[in-house]
Formats: C-alpha cells, sequence, structure tokens
C-alpha cells in the first residue's frame, strides 16, 4: 500500500524467528559494543548534568506554568550554542595572536571556522520562531517569578561581543551605567581580562595592514590606484564637456562631481583619522587598503581566501544585527513597552542596540562604495608581481599533526 | 557615512559627562535591578551546569582535536530540545489520558503543543547543517576516542519515538538484538514504561473513533458515503459505456474499475485489519471513518482545530524521516561504509530506519487516495445536523487557571 522498500519485506516481525535472510542482510552487521564497558552517550555529553538543570520557578513558587520549561530550554540551548562560538573565536584569535597566520597553510582553518560561526549564527536566528510558539498572554503567567534574572546578566554574549571588537565607547549605556556593572566577582574579571586581550578585528586590521601589493617602494598598490581614478576621472570630465549642453548633461556632470568628491574623501588620511574619531570608520588607513586591494585582486590566487574570509566576517555582522532585531521584535511582542526584567526600558533599550554602532567590520560594508571599472585597476604583471601567487608558509610552528593542542 | 539613525545622535560615551541628555531618552529609562540579590540569569538556567559539561575525550587522552568540542554541543543541543519535546509531548498525552481532550475547550492547548513540537524538529532538521562544517578528516582526528558512545545510547530519542507511537515490533532489529539492549536496568525500564503506556497514536485513535457524526443511528457518515460513491461510480460507468468504442473509451474504463477496486478496499472492514496486522495500517477502521469524517468537513466550526492537529501529526512523521535522512546523509558522508561506534553496520542500519514502518500516522498520509469529488460527500443539514457547530465543553475539571497549569 505504501510502496515503501523497506516496509514488508526482509524484516519479520520481532516475535517470529529470523529468517535466513537476514543472515546476509547488510544492515544488520555488527556487533553490539555497548555492553562491553568505555564511555557511553549519556556520559561522553554529560547528560546528567545537562538534563537536570531545568528548574521552573513558576513550580518552586508554587504555581507551576507548563510554557516556563520552553522558555528555560531556549535559553539554555542558546548558551551552549555561544559557548562553542567563543570556542571557534578564541581559536583562531589564538592563530593571529601566535602568528601562525603567517604561514599561509593557516588561512583554510581560519576561513573554515569563522565561517562555522556564521552558520551557527544561522541557526541561533531561527531559533526564534520556536520561542514564538509562546504567546503573550502564556509569558505573562510566568514572568513574575523570574524577578530581575535578564538575559543583560548573559556573560557568554558580552565575552562575544567584546572578543569580536564591539566597540566599548561606542555601546549604548544601560540605564546610564556601565554594561560590566551586571556582573560581579569573578565574572567580572574575565570580562575585565577579555578587554586587555587583541579583539578578532584588531587582530585582522593588522592582517590587513600586512597585505602584500602595499609597500610603496613594491608594488605600490595605493598610489597606482590615486594615479589611475584620478586620469580616470578627469578623461570621463572631458569627455562629459565635449557634449552639448542639455538637462542630461547637466545631471551628468552633478554625478561626475559626487564621485569625485567621494574619491577624494578617498585619498584624503586626515579625513580617515577624523572618521575614526568619531567611530564611523574601526580599520586604520592602511588596513582600509589591504582590504580594498583583497577586493579588486579577490580571483588572485593568493587572495582567493582572504576575499572569503572578509565576507565571513561580514556575514557574521549581519547575522549578529539580525538576532539583535529579531531578539527586539520577539520582546516588543511578548511584552509591548512594559519594562525589562532587569529593569531596562525593554524594547526601547533593545531597539536602540540594532544599529551601526554595533557592527564591528563596517569598514568592509562601506568598500562598496569605492569600486571602479577594472579599466581603472592598477595592472598585475606576472612576470613581475610573483606575490599574487605565490603563499609564504615559513612559519615552522605551523604543523598539522603537532603533539600539543591541536587548535 | 554610515547613514544610521542611532549613529552619533543621542548616545553620548559613558567617559563624557553629558547625561543631561540622556533624561528624556526612553532608552535610558529605568533603574538596573541586577544589583539587588535577586535571581540571576546563569542560576536560573544553571548555566554552571550547562556550560562546564564538554569535556572532550581527545583531550582528556592528551590529543586534543578542536572539532570534538563542536561534536559535543551538537548533541548536547539536540538532547535538550529533545527533552523540551517530551515535555509538549507528555503533557499532550495527559490531557487525552485524563479525558480532559472531551471538553473541547483544550483542543486549543493540544493543538498548539503539538504545533510547537514540529517547529522544535523544524529547528533540529537546520541544525544538521551546522554539524556539517566538520569534514570526513577533522571527524576521523577524534572519532577513535568516542567508542562504545553512540546515539544507538539515547535513551531521550527512544522514548520519544515510542511515546509518539512507534511499534516496537516494527522496529528493524539492530544486530539481531532488541534496541531495549543497549540500556542499563533504570533506562530499561523507563523505556519499557514509554512501550506500554499509551502512546500518542493509541490516544488519538481513541479521540477519533468519537468522531460526532460517525454514528450509525445518527448521521450514519460511513453509510452514506458508501452509497454515494457507488452511485456516483456507476454513474460514471454509464456514461463511459454510451460512448462510441475506442481506444480512449477502453482506457477510462479501465481507470474507473482500478477507482472502484480502490474504493471497495475502502469498505472491505477485513481487508483493513488484515492490513493492521502487516502492520501498514495503524489505526482502527473506526478512527479511520473519524479522520475521513473531519478532512471532509474541515471548514465546519468543529472539526477546524482538529483538522489541524491532523495535519500537525503528519509534520511530525514527515519532519522525523527527514531528520533520519539527513542524519543518514551525514553519516555516510562522514565514515562511509565503516561501522558505527556502537557496533552496528553504520550507514547501511540507518538507510534501513528512513521506512515507512517508522511512519506513526501512515494512515493519515493514506487517505488522500480515498478523496472524492465535492457531489458525493454527504449533505449536510444545518437544522438537523447540530454537531457540527456546537461543541462539547462537558469536563468540569477544564479549568484554564488550574492549579496545576500543565
Amino acid at each position: 500500500m505504501s510502496g515503501c522498500p523497506f516496509l514488508g519485506r526482509k524484516y519479520p516481525l520481532f516475535t517470529s524467528k529470523p529468517s535466513q535472510a537476514e543472515e546476509e542482510d547488510e544492515s544488520q552487521k555488527g556487533i553490539n559494543k555497548a555492553t562491553k564497558g568505555g564511555i557511553v552517550y549519556g556520559e561522553y555529553l554529560q547528560l546528567d548534568k545537562v538534563l537536570n538543570a531545568q528548574v521552573l520557578q513558576s513550580q518552586q513558587k508554587g504555581n507551576k506554568i507548563h510554557d516556563e520549561h520552553l522558555f528555560i530550554v531556549t535559553h539554555q540551548a542558546y548558551e551552549l550554542w555561544f559557548k562553542q562560538i567563543l570556542w571557534e573565536l578564541d581559536s583562531v584569535r589564538h592563530l593571529f595572536i601566535k602568528k601562525h597566520v603567517r604561514d599561509e597553510r593557516n588561512m583554510l582553518k581560519v576561513v573554515s571556522r569563522i565561517h562555522r560561526i556564521t552558520m551557527i549564527f544561522k541557526l541561533l536566528v531561527e531559533q526564534f520562531v520556536v520561542l514564538e510558539t509562546m504567546t503573550a498572554l502564556d509569558f505573562f503567567e510566568f514572568r513574575e517569578y523570574l524577578s530581575s534574572a535578564s538575559g543583560f546578566q548573559s556573560l557568554q554574549f558580552r565575552l562575544l561581543e567584546a572578543k569580536i571588537g564591539v566597540a566599548d565607547h561606542l555601546r549604548v549605556p544601560y540605564n546610564r551605567q556601565h554594561y560590566k556593572d551586571n556582573f560581579h566577582g569573578q565574572e567580572s574579571e574575565t570580562l575585565l581580562s577579555t578587554e586587555q586581550e587583541p579583539t578578532l578585528l584588531q587582530l585582522v586590521e593588522q592582517w590587513l595592514e600586512r597585505t602584500p601589493g602595499l609597500e610603496k617602494d613594491g608594488f605600490n598598490f595605493w598610489g597606482k590606484l590615486q594615479a589611475n581614478i584620478e586620469e580616470g576621472l578627469k578623461m570621463e570630465k572631458h569627455k562629459l564637456e565635449q557634449m552639448e549642453d542639455s538637462e542630461v548633461k547637466q545631471d551628468l556632470l552633478a554625478d561626475l562631481n559626487k564621485q569625485i568628491e567621494i574619491f577624494t574623501a578617498l585619498f584624503d588620511p586626515k579625513r580617515h583619522e577624523h572618521l575614526l574619531s568619531k567611530g564611523e570608520r574601526r580599520l586604520s588607513y592602511k588596513a582600509l587598503q589591504g582590504a580594498l586591494m583583497i577586493n579588486f585582486y579577490r580571483e588572485e590566487p593568493r587572495f582567493q581566501v582572504p576575499f572569503q574570509l572578509l565576507t565571513a566576517l561580514m556575514e557574521i555582522d549581519m547575522l549578529m544585527t539580525k538576532w539583535r532585531y529579531n531578539h527586539v521584535c520577539m520582546v516588543h511582542r511578548m511584552i509591548g513597552s512594559k519594562a525589562g526584567t532587569g529593569g531596562s526600558s525593554g524594547y526601547h533599550y533593545l531597539r536602540s542596540t540594532v544599529s551601526d554602532r554595533y557592527k564591528v567590520f563596517v569598514d568592509l560594508f562601506n568598500l562598496a562604495t569605492f569600486l571602479v571599472p577594472h579599466a581603472w585597476m592598477p595592472k598585475l604583471n606576472p612576470n613581475v608581481h610573483k606575490f599574487p601567487y605565490m603563499a609564504e608558509c615559513y612559519d615552522s610552528s605551523y604543523n598539522s599533526y603537532s603533539s600539543e593542542d591541536s587548535d | 557615512m554610515s547613514g544610521c539613525p542611532y549613529f552619533q545622535r543621542k548616545f553620548v560615551s559613558t567617559s563624557k559627562q553629558n547625561l543631561k541628555e540622556d533624561e528624556s531618552d526612553d532608552s535610558q529609562i529605568g533603574v538596573n535591578k541586577a544589583s539587588k540579590g535577586d535571581l540571576i540569569y546563569g542560576d536560573y538556567l544553571q548555566l554552571d551546569k550547562i556550560v562546564t559539561s564538554q569535556v572532550l575525550q581527545s583531550e582528556l587522552k592528551g590529543n586534543k582535536i578542536h572539532d570534538e568540542h563542536l561534536f559535543i554541543v551538537t548533541h548536547q543541543a539536540y538532547e535538550l530540545w529533545f527533552k523540551q519535546v517530551l515535555w509538549e509531548l507528555d503533557s499532550v498525552r495527559e490531557i487525552f489520558i485524563s479525558g480532559h481532550v472531551r471538553d473541547e475547550r483544550n483542543m486549543l492547548k493540544v493543538n498548539t503543543r503539538i504545533h510547537r513540537i514540529v517547529m522544535i524538529f523544524r529547528l533540529l532538521l537546520d541544525q544538521f547543517a551546522v554539524l556539517e562544517t566538520m569534514t570526513a578528516l577533522d571527524f576521523y582526528d577524534f572519532r577513535e576516542y568516542l567508542s562504545p558512545a553512540s546515539g544507538f545510547q539515547s535513551l531521550q530519542f527512544r522514548l520519544l519515538e515510542n511515546k509518539i507511537g512507534v511499534p516496537h515490533n516494527q522496529r528493524v532489529p539492530y544486530n539481531r538484538r532488541h534496541y531495549r539492549d543497549n540500556f542499563g536496568d533504570q533506562e530499561s525500564e523507563q523505556l519499557l514504561h514509554s512501550e506500554q503506556e499509551p502512546t500518542m497514536l493509541q490516544l488519538v485513535e481513541q479521540w477519533l473513533e468519537r468522531t460526532p457524526g460517525l454514528e450509525e443511528d445518527g448521521f450514519n457518515f460511513w453509510g452514506k458515503l458508501e452509497t454515494n460513491i457507488f452511485e456516483g461510480l456507476r454513474r460514471e460507468k454509464e456514461k463511459i459505456e454510451q460512448k462510441p468504442a475506442s481506444e480512449i473509451k477502453e482506457e477510462m474504463m479501465a481507470e474507473l474499475i482500478k477507482q472502484r477496486d480502490i474504493f471497495l478496499s475502502l469498505f472491505d472492514e477485513k481487508r483493513h485489519d488484515h492490513l493492521v496486522s502487516t502492520g501498514q495500517r495503524r489505526l482502527s477502521y473506526k478512527a479511520l471513518q473519524g479522520a475521513l469524517m473531519i478532512y471532509f468537513y474541515r471548514e465546519e466550526p468543529r472539526f477546524q482545530v482538529p483538522f489541524q492537529l491532523l495535519t500537525s501529526l503528519m509534520d511530525i512523521d514527515t519532519l522525523m524521516t527527514k531528520w533520519r535522512y539527513n542524519h543518514v546523509c551525514m553519516v555516510h558522508r562522514m565514515i562511509g561504509s565503516k561501522a558505527g561506534t556502537g557496533g552496528s553496520s553504520g550507514y547501511q542500519y540507518l538507510r534501513s530506519t528512513v521506512s515507512d514502518r517508522y511512519k506513526v500516522f501512515v494512515d493519515l498520509f493514506n487517505l488522500a487516495t480515498f478523496l472524492v469529488p465535492r457531489e458525493w460527500i454527504p449533505k449536510m443539514d444545518p437544522s438537523e445536523h447540530t454537531f457540527l457547530y456546537m461543541a462539547e465543553c462537558c469536563d468540569s475539571s477544564y479549568c484554564s487557571s488550574s492549579d496545576d497549569s500543565d
């Protein structure tokens, strides 16, 4: 009736004797090892801890509310995945800090792990729909028992933000206090020591500054680019001025002037410093040049994986801001304009964090402002310029089979 | 430069002293309560337990492999969600077992929770993409340290299968042994209980048998349907016979005969019972009738939410089988044709579980075989058949704010 190949045939009901046909059955091969000692599933995953950590406050207070269990499990799942993200993030930061990243054989590992972080974030954004099966009415029934517990006290979330590179001075203040005031003792110390360590943003910045081709006495990408762009714009202007006077000509000239302004600003290091001080740019001027170089020459063998890395870093920013926005929408639905359990204004505070001030790799996004026609890009000559296809693998500490921690 | 409205304005860095600007700021209203000594986040969620339970076997054995952490966390996340699914499933079974479901005010709760299980399964399906960022090569580096731990030993997964209604005598044997043999005494007892207690399938079956309109001395849905269908088929036959002889006529006649055979089998109770004994059908004959009734009259107010429930039950089956298949594909990629850590044939065994024998609500899927033109469906008369829009709310134990809000 069902047409399913596995139904009916081959597998007799357990009550009857196994037929001879089973002897040759591929799926039955093997011996059950679980009885022979050694670690079993539940022990390996410490499920006695994980699965006994769900204590409903509503039940403790004598008014068990069914949906509180979902609330707890959802947050615990988020924290599990935060831990995994921190695991990957720290291992990548470590590769940069230890300078192992200078051995380009480590780039695959770097990109794979950053990409894995984006995959986890995608899952975390998708996870909202599960909690959204709880209605505001159901939430109202147990919210009072949560008292002042609040996501603001999630240590891992703050560690995550800090290690990626969210700028402290750009954070939206929380009840006019520093977000760190939420944490005490050991947790507070952990946060403080994290701030002393290099962030992913800083490490990527230094890496970008080392992009081959930037050397003024070498390929001199920036100098060549500036010359090409100025020449290109000059020629465009000349062409336009040859046109007959018309409204179209005026519009085109206005566009061209805008372009000239944009590129003049690009090549103005003082302007960059100014924007840096305001927090509108986050990378150094040299790092910006490196990023633009990788973008323009992304198909050169040396830059292919670095380009994937830059893309993945922007993906992280996008997913984090999507996460923040999803969270805002859900909170609005759940509590309207009531205050948060932690004491904040709730919805209004959260809404204000969906902002570019929390975008760490904002400069990579803004590179799209400076795209130019292919013809204006400085030409590469494979006989002269070997760096686009020759990698550096000199770091002797790179070893895919090292006996110490395979991080 | 960025064009973001929240940038620059309003939010000054805390190192500056322009706090006056903040006073009218909505986002700054409030007092931080965390310092007032109540329950805090980490304690509420017992994070000290959750976040310290990742111990890498490769590290214990002196050869720490980075990707093992992802392997552990992924499985722990699955088990957390399994616990949540069991929480929802048990609460719904309880509503049926206690008879509370007879008060139709409880139907929203039932439906909402079953649908929530569907949403969780969708997430569990999405979760595979994360573990798939681990390559077979990376897995190979730490797999040796796992033996004999295996997903076969996941108690919650088995409980889930049993409580939904996977029949234990339909299970593909695992190394020719009973699946319960994988577990110690206490867990084995839990499993035994889950086999003996009413399953979702059984409870839904009893509920379907009570579908209003089946009463032979009442609306008599089945009797009327049988009459209508064979009358309809007879008329179709006459129409075809009147056509001039041709190849098309023969084809149409053959089609009609096939249709007739299908419906003859539908109304043959003995045939149904035979299929139940071979495991190809699971619901009783009466329950099948109830399900078909709900399908045909799903827009009647009384049957709207019941129809949504049947749809969600099928969604669960679909998602579980997709889960099994996703799992199979990933395992194949990870270990090819090697044996599983638990000792099974690995890929081969798992492949055999992607089968209709694990489809609990298979009958609901098969109802699509018996759809008929609208005109053949027995007609309703609202003045006579009030059961279509009048619910029963008789159970005094229904209470939307009872002390045990389950």
